[in-house]
């Protein structure tokens, strides 16, 4: 088996990277994939928290990197699918317990057993951006309608590409309808134009994710969730299928003009 | 305020059944002591106080006030049902191994901090989710236990973990690592402790 290693960044943080990364891996793991979700963020994990698996961390990825136990000894197994493992980062150390190589070392490693690895990388483009995109093939960018979050995923595309990672895809998140209608919050044509890289997926703003988050499931489990739904879509465009990504705007002919007016203004 | 004095072979028999404060209790003896002079220093004193409840402290002063007369306590007769209650526990502290060292953290531990220590190790404060305690020893902890403690590191597995609140993520004692049922997310009101019980981890009310 050779596994599929994607981190998933974006520079900015609090936009999404882990819920991301918690609800692609479970969406995966829904459809049957072996997925292990890796969380590079040492010193300040949370995909753990998310996932609901806190109180089962013994090993970490440091006691892994280190020698202090197998690989498979910090593995834990999600609670709701047999394919779904997490490698937890560690609390009380910091970024620099790991290095790049050491990084790409694992995931080759996690490479003969997973179908998709899935790397959580920190805020930043220090020592752990370094860490989280050394393995990897693949790059999801998570960006949200912002300027600022825009800025710092273009500088993210940038160095992804020095970095050799020239495929990178985005996931625009948090985005809501009615705001963008009224010109308030950038459309995702916007966000495109300026980063362009290929669009991997649209997830609405959905108050269902913080309730799933803190009750540490993912909202891909549920059916009601606009985000949950979304999620799915992308894991399958993940896994190659061509599905069209849903915008969230209304498409008739009235709005398209109002936007033109609009981008003519 | 009367009572009796006997004196036996066994030793002496005070009795004081009906009084209305300990200090009434406390005159009763010495004036029984004092109107009796015919016994040998060292006498084992049997003292019988009904249907009364005494506490530790009150044991000791009556056990104060029999030394100077050169007696000693050997037991005190109560049929109040506190009293007996009382008795019958068995203090924690007794299994508790014993370290030579303690560290005292005056402050609250939280996410990515970490604490050792080869004795035990005494919080005032509390332990947040993703911080972590390990001791060698034991580990009380005078606030809320939310996040990991490992009790007996080195592998003793007498040691306890007692806390004001214990909600941990996680527990560990010597070898055994155990976590709180999913869905479980009890906050519990009374101080509780835990320990290796028949090769379980088991969580307790605590008693001192």
């Amino acid at each position: 088996m050779n596994g599929k290693v994607i981190v998933i960044t974006s520079g900015k943080g609090g936009v999404g990277k882990t819920t991301t990364t918690a609800n692609l891996g479970t969406a995966l793991a829904m459809m049957g994939n072996n997925v292990v979700l890796v969380d590079t963020d040492i010193g300040l994990r949370n995909l753990d928290v998310v996932m609901g698996l806190e109180n089962r961390i013994v090993f970490d990825i440091v006691d892994v990197v280190n020698g202090h136990c197998k690989l498979r000894q910090a593995l834990i197994k999600d609670k709701r699918f047999d394919g779904l493992c997490l490698l937890p980062a560690a609390q009380t150390k910091d970024k620099s317990a790991i290095t790049p190589h050491q990084m790409k070392n694992m995931t080759n490693e996690l490479r003969k057993e997973f179908d998709y690895i899935l790397v959580d990388c920190p805020a930043g483009i220090e020592q752990g951006f370094k860490n989280a995109i050394a393995g990897a093939d693949d790059a999801i960018v998570v960006a949200t309608p912002e300027i600022s979050s825009v800025r710092d995923a273009d500088r993210i595309v940038g160095l992804l590409e020095v970095a050799g990672l020239s495929n990178a895809r985005l996931i625009i998140n948090r985005i809501r309808k009615t705001m963008v209608k009224h010109g308030d919050m950038m459309d995702i044509d916007d966000i495109i134009d300026i980063l362009s890289i290929d669009l991997l997926g649209v997830v609405p703003e959905d108050e269902s994710i913080i309730i799933s988050t803190n009750r540490g499931e993912p909202a891909v489990l549920e059916n009601g969730s606009r985000a949950g739904e979304a999620y799915r879509r992308i894991a399958r465009r993940i896994m190659g299928e061509d599905i069209a990504v849903v915008t969230g705007e209304a498409n008739n002919f009235l709005d398209r003009f109002k936007k033109i007016i609009k981008l003519a203004r | 305020m009367s009572g009796t004095l006997t004196c036996s072979k066994e030793g002496m028999f005070i009795e004081v059944k009906d009084y209305k404060s300990f200090t009434e209790l406390q005159t009763a003896i010495t004036d029984q002591l004092i109107n009796s002079d015919n016994y040998s220093l060292g006498t084992p004193v049997y003292l019988d106080i009904g249907r009364n409840y005494m506490t530790n402290k009150q044991k000791r002063q009556i056990e104060d006030v029999l030394l100077d007369h050169g007696l000693h306590l050997k037991e005190i007769i109560s049929r109040s049902m506190i009293s007996q209650n009382l008795q019958e526990e068995k203090p924690l502290i007794e299994d508790m191994p014993r370290y030579e060292s303690t560290s005292l953290i005056c402050r609250n531990l939280r996410s990515g901090q970490k604490v050792f220590s080869y004795g035990n190790i005494v919080v005032l404060g509390d332990v947040n989710p993703g911080a972590e305690i390990i001791a060698v020893g034991n580990i009380l902890i005078m606030g809320s236990l939310r996040g990991m403690a490992h009790a007996g590191a080195r592998g003793d597995d007498k040691a306890l973990i007692a806390a004001y609140r214990l909600n941990p993520t996680q527990i560990r004692i010597a070898e055994h690592i155990t976590r709180p049922p999913d869905g479980e997310q009890g906050v519990g009101v009374h101080p509780e402790v835990a320990r290796i019980k028949a090769g379980k981890v088991i969580i307790e009310k605590l008693k001192i």
